[in-house]
């Protein structure tokens, strides 16, 4: 049955309650698996769970660039195998979860600027241990390749961790260049870290031998190097060796370039919960309507029901499925290119953005394209779920609808209106009457929008965008493209002629993840490796600073209700992750808002 | 005796009034007698009409019953037939009947052309090819033979995703591979056409390769050439309602009938009919209605048909 947003509101908050701080760690289990069930609990059974439309994991190692840098790869397809070395969410909170995390919460001392790291007992599928190696081995990557490191923002992780070592086999220490607050380098920088085998893949190729190449910033380089080739060759990827050697709950036994993915149990798997399915497939969808189908037909164990769909939900309760909404961690907006040579300069002025904001009808879009499965998107923080660190002024609309005072806008900064026609720049210049600095006269307000393919709730809204925009001679070209090739296009490319997206919509915004507390340097800060339209605001990136190193979260709301006035993104409603829809002989599943799953906690019952 | 051209070879022996009646009545002018088996065929007819109903629903519809196809509005999406709508609204808010007449302009207008450009450009392939023959005709040949062996749908995907689709450019997308069939019916005529002795005479007085083609050949298949582009037409609604339902189709706010029932099946468990039915039914109405036509056409051009 279809939860209120008010409902989900109340679980959440209570989840909530210790929202994002670390001091309320305890011991919990997650989800508390099978509890209450008092059907037989079998070790055997296959779970089916239905991939979001056109969306396909397709890339295997923990350290990827930005065109792979999605929720699928990283929590539905990454993380069951290499496991990161903290977890967070527990339950739908999105907070620390020590229980499923490799290492002890961190120790800081020497005034904040060490951090000790002391890991539990855990191996490899090959039977080796875990070590405090195998994080030094991810960190020297990292390192070398910290360009291509989606949430690398210039100076921080892992470029703040001045020194690092390994006294023994179970602990590192890293030393900072300076203190930092407790809660956001757990939640946003050692939150970044997957241990990695090196006892298994230092080396430069496949046939050379394992050593310590990655010591040196060369080896380090040229390991990562055949490691991003190896990842590269996705057909390869359940007979390529390489990724057998897992530390997660399960490993590749099946991988098709399609998606189609199956995964068994990893039988050295040495957290508090071992499988009890004997196989987790993933099913890959090209539409939504497609996936509704193989529900409705009984072939997928763990899907979603469309929002467009929605009405059947008594049918699938019937058919023995129930309905859980799984609300997100995240934000949604489409980028704007502002380095590209043509348009990038309509995209920095902010009347330009504010008068597009003012053409989205968050409301309408959430009831009548997402029937309600959504809430809006007015800054940088969720609001959902509830905490306290989302402010009144973010959860209001900063810019409601209002086509007239749009193009009041636009008109009072020298375009010429055509409603209907192309708006064209009537008065260039910089002045506050003028069009705004590299805009020539004439210049047209045509923008080309890709969007992801295979949701339909997608191409409502930007059908919808599009027509409001064109009531003001704003026209917008729109293709679609699945959503793979959207996050891959949409990457930050500096001001140059081949720089030439304009507007990518993958639809699904930002799980904030693995910066897990919403201080937003992965996604605005300047020269951050995920700010996919290159916004640059030295305001912004001051007030994201101020987050970084004073606790407390004053410092966040200044930053937030700064950035929700600012629009570096077109503001867009944020749907429900998906309208699950799960078997009820499946059990022990718990939706957390970061978006990764425990499959070893799940059971089917005959 | 053969009857060639319905001239005087009348039986000395008859005593038949009717049949000398018959056997020296002035021949019909060809086209009176493509009318007149055309017009025996109640399908076809049924077929004309549906057609003609079609195209005056979509290009005069508009100019009755006004509705705004240009901006949607979400805010009234997915309503129910009744009240201002009387085919209710789509997934954003565009009124349903209006949504079917600007989509069939689209479809009818580019089949048409498309077919028309396929029928021109593959009816030249083929009467060049034929009417040469030898080297020629194979080198013509083998293109077509090498085009017609690639998957057509497999193509027109591959190049609605590499250019920007408009209406133009959809027209000569599926045209590109529709003249491949005109092409080779019209080189099969055209090995026969050139052996005649008016051909043969052509030649002896002089007359160019053009001159054969263009006032002998192509007008002695006219028939096969129109029964074809019928049949072109159908076809190139057919890949178009295809092409846009695989999102391949002109985007919005222009319309097409591909594209709207493939967003109906989006919402065929909401019971939402009205997206799915009527323009499913226009695609198939009108792809009959053409091929309906077609048949009797063909029929109609045949000349032993003709003479019952």
């Amino acid at each position: 049955m279809r939860m209120s947003t008010a409902k989900r509101r109340g679980v959440l908050s209570a989840a909530l309650a210790s929202a994002l701080t670390v001091a309320g760690l305890g011991a919990s289990t997650l989800g508390g698996a099978a509890a209450g069930s008092t059907k037989k609990a079998t070790t055997h059974g296959t779970v089916t769970f239905a991939l979001p439309p056109a969306v396909t994991p397709n890339y295997i190692l923990p350290i990827m660039g930005s065109a792979y840098y999605s929720n699928v790869n990283l929590y539905q397809f990454q993380q069951i195998m290499f496991r990161p070395l903290y977890w967070f969410g527990k339950g739908s909170s999105p907070t620390f979860n020590a229980d499923l995390s490799l290492a002890d919460a961190p120790v800081y001392s020497n005034g904040g600027k060490t951090v000790t790291i002391k890991l539990k007992k855990y191996q490899w599928a090959n039977g080796k241990p875990v070590t405090s190696r195998d994080i030094l081995f991810f960190m020297n990557m990292l390192k070398v390749e910290q360009g291509i490191w989606p949430v690398y923002v210039p100076g921080e992780f892992p470029a703040n961790v001045v020194k690092m070592a390994a006294p023994n086999a179970s602990t590192v220490v890293f030393t900072l260049d300076r203190k930092y607050s407790d809660t956001w380098f757990l939640y946003n920088e050692l939150s970044q870290i997957t241990p990695l085998p090196q006892a298994a893949w230092d080396k430069e190729s496949a046939t050379g031998a394992i050593g310590n190449y990655d010591t040196t910033p060369a080896g380090a380089k040229a390991v990562y190097t055949f490691l991003a080739k190896q990842a590269s060759s996705a057909a390869s990827y359940a007979s390529n060796p390489l990724w057998q050697v897992v530390d997660g709950p399960y490993k590749l036994k099946t991988f098709q370039t399609t998606g189609y993915t199956v995964f068994v149990p990893n039988s050295k798997y040495s957290g508090p919960v071992k499988s009890k399915i004997a196989q987790l497939i993933l099913q890959p969808f090209t539409t939504d309507s497609a996936e509704f189908n193989s529900l409705r037909a009984g072939s997928v164990d763990y899907g979603y029901a469309p929002p467009q769909d929605s009405s059947q939900i008594p049918l699938l309760k019937s058919q023995g499925y129930n309905t859980q909404p799984w609300i997100g961690w995240s934000i949604n907006y489409f980028p704007m290119n502002y380095n590209n040579p043509k348009v990038g300069p309509i995209f920095r002025q902010l009347y330009f953005r504010q008068a597009v904001q003012m053409l989205v009808n968050q409301p309408v879009d959430i009831k009548k394209a997402l029937y309600g499965y959504a809430y809006p998107t007015y800054g940088p923080v969720p609001i959902l779920p509830k905490s306290d660190l989302s402010t009144k002024q973010e959860a209001s609309n900063p810019y409601p609808y209002n086509p007239q005072k749009s193009i009041k806008l636009l008109k009072s900064h020298g375009w010429n209106v055509k409603p209907g026609g192309t708006t064209t720049c009537a008065k260039p210049g910089t002045s506050s009457s003028e069009c705004g600095a590299g805009i020539a006269k004439g210049a047209a307000m045509s923008f080309n929008l890709q969007y992801a393919s295979g949701l339909t709730y997608i191409t409502q809204e930007m059908q919808q965008l599009k027509s409001n925009l064109a009531t003001e001679g704003i026209q917008l070209n729109l293709t679609q493209a699945p959503f793979n090739t959207v996050i891959a296009n949409a990457s930050p490319c500096k001001l140059s002629a081949s720089c030439t997206w304009q507007m990518e919509n993958w639809g699904q915004g930002w799980s904030y993840g693995p910066d897990y507390y919403p201080t937003g340097e992965s996604i605005f800060e300047t020269g951050s490796g995920i700010n996919e339209g290159s916004y640059s605001n030295p305001t912004n990136d001051a007030n994201i600073n101020a987050t970084h190193v004073v606790s407390g979260t004053a410092v966040l709301r200044t930053y937030e209700n700064y950035l929700a006035a600012q629009l570096p993104d077109i503001w867009q409603p944020n749907p429900d992750f998906q309208i699950s829809e799960i078997r009820n002989t499946l059990k022990g599943v718990t939706q957390s808002s970061l978006l990764n799953y425990t499959p070893e906690y799940w059971t089917t019952t005959k | 005796m053969a009857i060639e051209h319905g001239l005087i070879a009348i039986p000395p022996t008859s005593s038949d009034d009717a049949l000398v009646s018959h056997l020296v009545r002035p021949p019909r002018k060809r086209g009176a007698a493509v009318l007149s088996v055309f017009l025996e065929n109640k399908l076809a007819l049924a077929g004309f009409v549906v057609l003609v109903l079609i195209i005056g629903f979509c290009f005069l519809g508009p100019v009755f019953y006004h509705t705004n196809q240009v901006t949607s509005n979400l805010s009234v999406s997915n309503q129910a037939p009744g009240g201002s709508y009387p085919l209710g609204t789509d997934n954003v808010g565009y009124n349903e009947l209006g949504r079917l007449m600007a989509g069939g302009q689209s479809s009818i207008e580019i089949g048409f052309a498309a077919a028309a450009l396929a029928g021109v450009f593959g009816v030249l392939w083929g009467a060049v090819s034929g009417y040469f023959g030898g080297l020629v005709d194979s080198f013509m040949m083998r293109i077509v033979d090498a085009l017609l062996a690639i998957p057509v749908l497999f193509v027109l995907l591959l190049m609605a995703a590499i250019i920007k689709v408009n209406a133009l450019n959809l027209t000569l997308v599926v045209a590109f591979f529709a003249w491949l069939v005109p092409a080779r019916l019209i080189r099969g005529e055209t090995l026969t056409l050139r052996t005649r002795e008016y051909i043969q005479a052509v030649k002896g007085m002089g007359g160019g390769a053009s001159r054969s083609i263009f006032l002998h050949v192509v007008p002695n298949a006219i028939g096969t050439i129109i029964v074809n582009i019928t049949f072109q037409v159908a076809d190139a609604i057919l890949v178009l309602a295809a092409l846009g339902y695989l999102g391949f189709g002109i985007p919005p706010p222009a319309a097409n009938w591909g594209a709207m029932l493939s967003q109906g099946v989006s919402y065929i468990y909401a019971g939402e009919w009205w997206l799915i039915y009527p323009v499913g039914g226009l695609i198939i109405l009108t792809v009959m209605a053409l091929n309906l036509i077609g048949d009797a056409l063909r029929d109609a051009f045949d000349v032993r048909l003709q003479r019952r």
